[in-house]
């Protein structure tokens, strides 16, 4: 995937969707990064009983996972300056989830090239599980 | 719900409160575990001084004990959260690390009921400017099961 163009960005361009499906593991190694260990991001019996469904994935590792999608569509081309995501739903792991985003102002501010993309991540039922947004700085 | 407001002035007091200064660096074993928690693989990683990406502040956040939040209502929920850079982070720097609460704020209603939101911020500066590189900020809100409804969005 080639990386985007400032000039070339309109309004309305989508980001290549990134289908992920995060893991009972990958929600531990977050525990453990961030040394916080909420029974019910890892035992599927305590989640429940806090009104879950199953284990969820945690909100920052959401974060990060729209940030991942924002930096693979930037590529070499800038940086991410920002990243953010309400929480709508909770995913469970072990579950698809797609992280989307659509362009949704280019312009410039002190001196430098930036995009505003609206962010999310929508669940197997297509139902919103994050809004997201994201500004990025070109080079 | 509560029949007065929990919003006292030893609850507003909090917002401000920073927690001491600390010392914190982009070491390649934080770069190296950010990558396995977002990637799931991770590499090397880029020589001292270069770029690297944004997720490793997660690994570094820890490094302060949170301000302390009291419990006003039995749950607590994260509903937002928001990492901004000025700049890249980079590999080997060290940066000054500051904990602190925000704003705290009452809502009515809604999905929730009557719920209270702390907004928490980890500040990561230049030591020798005190130029702020990066923020972490995170919003969580505490509720009563009781009060809440099921399903749909806040």
């Amino acid at each position: 995937m080639s990386a985007p163009v400032f000039a070339e960005l309109r309004e309305g361009d989508e980001l290549t969707p990134l289908e992920l499906r995060p893991n009972l593991g990958q929600v531990i190694r977050y525990c453990a990064l961030n040394w916080n260990f909420p029974p019910f991001f890892y035992d599927a019996e305590a989640a429940k009983k806090v009104g879950m469904p199953g284990t969820i994935i945690p909100g920052p590792l959401k974060v990060g996972l729209i940030y991942r999608a924002v930096e693979a569509w930037l590529g070499d081309a800038g940086f991410v300056r920002q990243v953010r995501a309400a929480h709508r739903r909770p995913d469970q792991t072990n579950r698809p989830i797609t992280v989307v985003g659509r362009v949704a102002r280019v312009y410039e501010e002190d001196g430098q090239k930036r995009v505003d993309l609206e962010m999310g991540i929508i669940n197997e039922a297509g139902e919103p599980s994050v809004r997201g947004f994201a500004v990025v700085q070109f080079r | 719900m509560p029949e007065e407001s929990l919003m006292t002035d030893d609850v507003r007091a909090l917002i401000g409160q920073a927690h001491p200064l600390m010392n914190v660096q982009v070491t390649r074993r934080a770069y190296q575990r950010a990558l396995d928690v977002y990637l799931e693989h991770h590499d090397y990683g880029p020589p001292d001084g270069a770029d690297v990406p944004g997720y490793v502040i997660e690994a570094l956040d820890s490094e302060t004990e949170p301000p302390s939040i009291p419990a006003l209502l039995p749950q607590s929920l994260l509903i937002s959260n928001e990492w901004q850079f000025e700049r890249p982070l980079r590999m080997g720097e060290e940066l000054e690390m500051t904990h602190r609460i925000v704003d705290i704020s009452e809502r009515f209603g809604g999905r929730f009921g009557y719920s209270i939101d702390f907004r928490s911020e980890v500040a990561l500066s230049e030591p020798a400017s005190g130029a702020v590189v990066a923020r972490s900020v995170r919003t969580m809100t505490q509720y009563s099961a009781a009060d809440a409804r099921d399903g749909g969005e806040r």
